[in-house]
């Protein structure tokens, strides 16, 4: 068609089912439905795109009509967009271990009230806990003729405990989540550690903040991950010249100990079977032995900026596919947990996270601990709360002076562009030297 | 509204009460990578979301295809056939409320060629100083919501929005601005020009000494505050959920006795105003702190009938057919006006990582993000990188007063504020 290069469609339909159980109540739980499509079309210059709530595929020309509207768009755009070729292709989809599709929603509820009233101990005012499975089947089709189309399912749940004395209040929470899979069952457990947790911090004191030696636990070493590494790597900040990883390809930023990589081809909660331009996904190291080797890209950063492959456009549905990060990680490394803790010698053990956020274009990021603990003489000693750290990009990952050999991934969402994917970040212990740690304490 | 009606009469065969609420809505965006258009959106967005009543049970569900109404109705009902039930009232009927939109502009004209204008004026505004666009948008766009029920009430309303927004950068300093109406009544040359200033005047950052100081939070900043532990704090819900810390503080002292925080649904600034709340109760000014003392909390019906309250007005509802839930709809706060910047204080623009303050307790450890120390008002240095660290809810409580000037931050319309004494962690 005339002064349309290229054009996509990616429709998603699917399910939506959630559970709130709220102090023993069933809060609400049930089902919604998706069905949403984005259609892109590249003219001269840049692209147009269409956003269709409940879409169906018109033949014909009033398919043309559909693409000439979306023209007329691009046709206001200035800037000149390449697309690199690129292999596409459709990796399989894990087999269901479990389709939760067939399990019924009373069966989810007392299930997940299970795990509830394992959180409801002595000590424990108010109990909160949720679960929520998505369903989608992605169609995907281009102007090269290639078509795909998956499905997938991704569920989990959330228990979160508040403990209260003497009117003070502090929260213990587990979340979990699986991709096809149903991860309800024997879980239990969760709402009491949630619980012991929340009561725990209630005699937990806030630590002075300061620079100091720091342990993350693989957790919050994942998070650190995916907001001081990944976020800059994303090739659509690069090419805006927003990252202060621009230039840096070669160049040693972190110290020798540290291999960073992505990958969507791994069946963690970030799985995309083809990326939401329909590329090949696959591993990207973009930190090798710590130097920058490799930024995320999609097809049009590919083209612009180069270094990498493409395979990490994602999207939510009905919106347009941007850069992101699927499954994160720090590669292990061959010491011992106790060994980092010993190396430390004076400083704190961080657990678990709250979230982080960065600023790519300073190179400022940030991230939260739920919780922690002091360690004095090599030795861990006293819980700590509210903890959070702060760091520089091009500074922090030099001060990674030991990697464990521990790495585990844990599951989450993460915003960018008004998007929320899921995504998985993952590492071992890690040690910092001289880490910027925040706290409103007075010890 | 011949399907409206359609789903009601089946519903009311099936159901004690059924809500009706169907919504569309056509947008039109452009992005900007560096200073050039690299895409131009529309977007026909559509949804329906019904809630059933039976015997106590409460079931919702939503389609973004209307015309799998069907479907629809028979998840709510099984959605209901699980919950908890509760003591329910009724849905409100209806009431002689004055129709004309309260945040609705007619000039709002969601096509491209206004997009284009904007983005036009946001780039020249960025020229005010030597810096690079790295992205930029654009959006105009109307949405249309009409609430029906079976108690007969049937309201419909129209809404309008223009939102721009750019960063900027020089160097590794980096400089965000957006502003959002209802109203054609933006400037975006002045929101280029602040993203600009923002990351010209924090180039050269000096480190700032560790100790506690008076800060000065813009609106941007004090609205992640508020809005991420705040405002949960005072939903009824989380009161009786035994999940607030202000619950058992009314008629206490909560906030600085100078300050007051109420959601008023008739600001004519507010981007959520509203004459009646998500599931159509008459809206009214909610007086949360009135001089510091801590006066009520929000309710939606559910809550209220649940807990022996009465709603307050304040259901509000999530993204485009979301159930109804308890929110604020335009949030405000008065207190003394001073000028804020006399002697020595920290002026923060914004923060970073203001959504891992704890929820709960309020405690929060956050970047600083183009923050200045100030001296009589005058800049003596940008400070470079540096944590701030307190509870929300201690440091409302002394404060050296607010600005005259307030500005819209999503559904808050809030001024700058002065807090006293507060730590940073510097160098």
């Amino acid at each position: 068609m005339e002064g349309i290069r290229y054009f996509d469609v990616r429709h998603v339909t699917g399910t939506v089912t959630h559970i709130d159980i709220d102090n023993t109540r069933v809060e609400s739980a049930g089902t919604s439905f998706v069905d949403r499509a984005i259609i892109r079309i590249l003219g001269q210059k840049g692209w147009g795109i269409l956003a269709i709530d409940s879409y169906t595929r018109p033949n014909g020309r009033s398919f043309e009509e559909l693409l000439k509207r979306g023209g007329s768009l691009a046709s206001l755009t200035s800037q000149e967009v390449t697309l690199a070729d690129v292999p596409g292709g459709i990796i399989p989809v894990p087999a269901l271990r479990e389709d939760p599709g067939d399990v019924h929603l009373e069966e989810k509820q007392e299930l997940l009230s299970g795990i509830e009233k394992g959180a409801r101990i002595d000590g424990i005012k108010s109990t909160r806990a949720s679960y929520i499975e998505r369903t989608e089947t992605v169609r995907f089709e281009n102007s090269s003729g290639e078509e795909y189309s998956y499905s997938l399912c991704r569920s989990g749940f959330s228990i979160m405990a508040i403990a209260e004395r003497e009117g003070d209040m502090q929260m213990g929470y587990v979340r979990k989540h699986a991709i096809q899979d149903f991860n309800l069952r024997h879980r239990q457990e969760c709402g009491n550690v949630a619980a012991t947790r929340a009561i725990a911090l209630l005699d937990a004191r806030a630590p002075r903040g300061g620079a100091m030696n720091a342990v993350l636990d693989p957790e919050l070493a994942g998070v650190f991950a995916h907001e001081a590494v990944g976020h800059a790597s994303e090739a659509d900040l690069v090419q805006e010249g927003g990252s202060v990883l621009e230039g840096t390809i070669g160049r040693q930023i972190a110290s020798p100990s540290v291999t960073i990589v992505d990958d969507p081809s791994l069946p963690e909660f970030g799985f995309e079977p083809l990326d939401a331009e329909g590329s090949r996904v696959g591993r990207t190291e973009i930190i090798r032995k710590g130097r920058v080797q490799a930024f995320l890209h999609n097809r049009e950063t590919l083209a612009a900026v180069g270094f990498g492959h493409a395979g990490n456009a994602r999207a939510m549905a009905g919106e347009p596919p941007q850069v992101r990060m699927s499954n994160t990680f720090i590669e292990n490394g061959d010491s011992m947990v106790d060994e980092l803790v010993s190396e430390c010698r004076s400083g704190i053990l961080l657990k678990g996270s709250r979230g982080g956020q960065v600023d790519p274009g300073r190179g400022i990021f940030q991230f939260n601990a739920e919780y922690g603990y002091l360690i004095e003489r090599g030795e861990v000693g006293e819980m700590v709360r509210d903890v959070s750290l702060s760091g520089e990009i091009l500074k922090t990952l030099h001060a990674i002076s030991l990697c464990a050999r521990d790495k585990k991934m844990h599951q989450g969402y993460c915003g960018k562009g008004g998007q929320s994917v899921p995504v998985s970040d993952g590492a071992p212990h890690v040690l910092l030297i001289d880490a910027v740690v925040g706290g409103s304490g007075t010890h | 509204m011949e399907l409206i009606e359609q789903i009601l009469h089946e519903g009311a065969q099936r159901v004690d009460e059924l809500e009706v609420y169907l919504f569309s809505g056509f947008s039109v965006s452009a992005r900007l990578k560096r200073h050039e258009i690299h895409y131009a959106s529309g977007a026909n967005q559509q949804g329906l979301s019904l809630r059933v009543i039976h015997k106590g049970h409460i079931g919702t569900s939503a389609t973004m295809n209307p015309e799998t109404w069907n479907a629809c109705m028979d998840a709510a009902i099984a959605s209901a056939s699980l919950a908890t039930p509760q003591d329910w009232e009724g849905l409100p009927g209806p009431e002689n409320l004055d129709p004309t939109p309260v945040n609705y502009d007619p000039d709002v004209t969601p096509d491209a060629k206004t997009a284009k204008t904007l983005l036009s004026e946001l780039v020249e505004g960025t020229k005010s100083y030597p810096v690079e666009i790295t992205s930029g948008s654009a959006e105009v766009a109307r949405y249309t919501g009409t609430l029906a029920n079976t108690s007969g009430l049937c309201y419909q309303d129209y809404e309008s929005m223009v939102s721009v927004g750019v960063e900027t950068i020089v160097g590794q300093s980096t400089g965000y601005e957006y502003d959002a109406s209802w109203k054609m009544d933006i400037d975006p040359r002045i929101v280029g020009e602040k993203a600009a200033y923002l990351a010209h005047s924090s180039q050269h950052g000096k480190d700032i000494v560790s100790g506690n100081y008076d800060i000065v939070l813009s609106p941007i900043a004090l609205a992640q505050l508020l809005g991420g532990v705040f405002l949960p704090a005072l939903s009824g819900k989380n009161v009786h959920a035994g999940r607030s810390r202000l619950a058992s503080l009314q008629g206490q002292q909560v906030m600085d006795r100078t300050l007051s925080l109420r959601d008023d649904p008739f600001h004519p600034r507010g981007l959520s105003s509203c004459r009646w709340d998500g599931e159509g109760t008459p809206t009214r000014i909610v007086h949360f702190v009135e001089n510091g003392i801590l006066r009520e909390f929000a309710y939606d019906l559910k809550t209220a009938y649940r807990y022996g309250k009465k709603t307050t007005g304040n259901a509000v509802r999530g993204g485009h057919g979301g159930s109804p839930t308890i929110g604020t709809h335009t949030l405000t706060l008065d207190g003394r006006e001073e000028n804020l910047r006399e002697g020595r204080v920290v002026h923060v623009n914004d923060v970073v990582g203001a959504h891992t303050a704890n929820p709960l307790t309020g405690d929060f450890s956050v970047e600083l993000s183009n923050a200045y120390v100030l001296q009589d008002g005058t800049v003596e240095f940008p400070v470079r990188k540096a944590m701030l660290s307190g509870n929300v809810f201690n440091v409302l409580m002394e404060t050296g007063g607010i600005s005259k000037d307030t500005r819209v931050v999503g559904s808050m319309i809030l001024p700058e504020i002065q807090l006293k004494n507060l730590a940073i962690i510097g160098s």
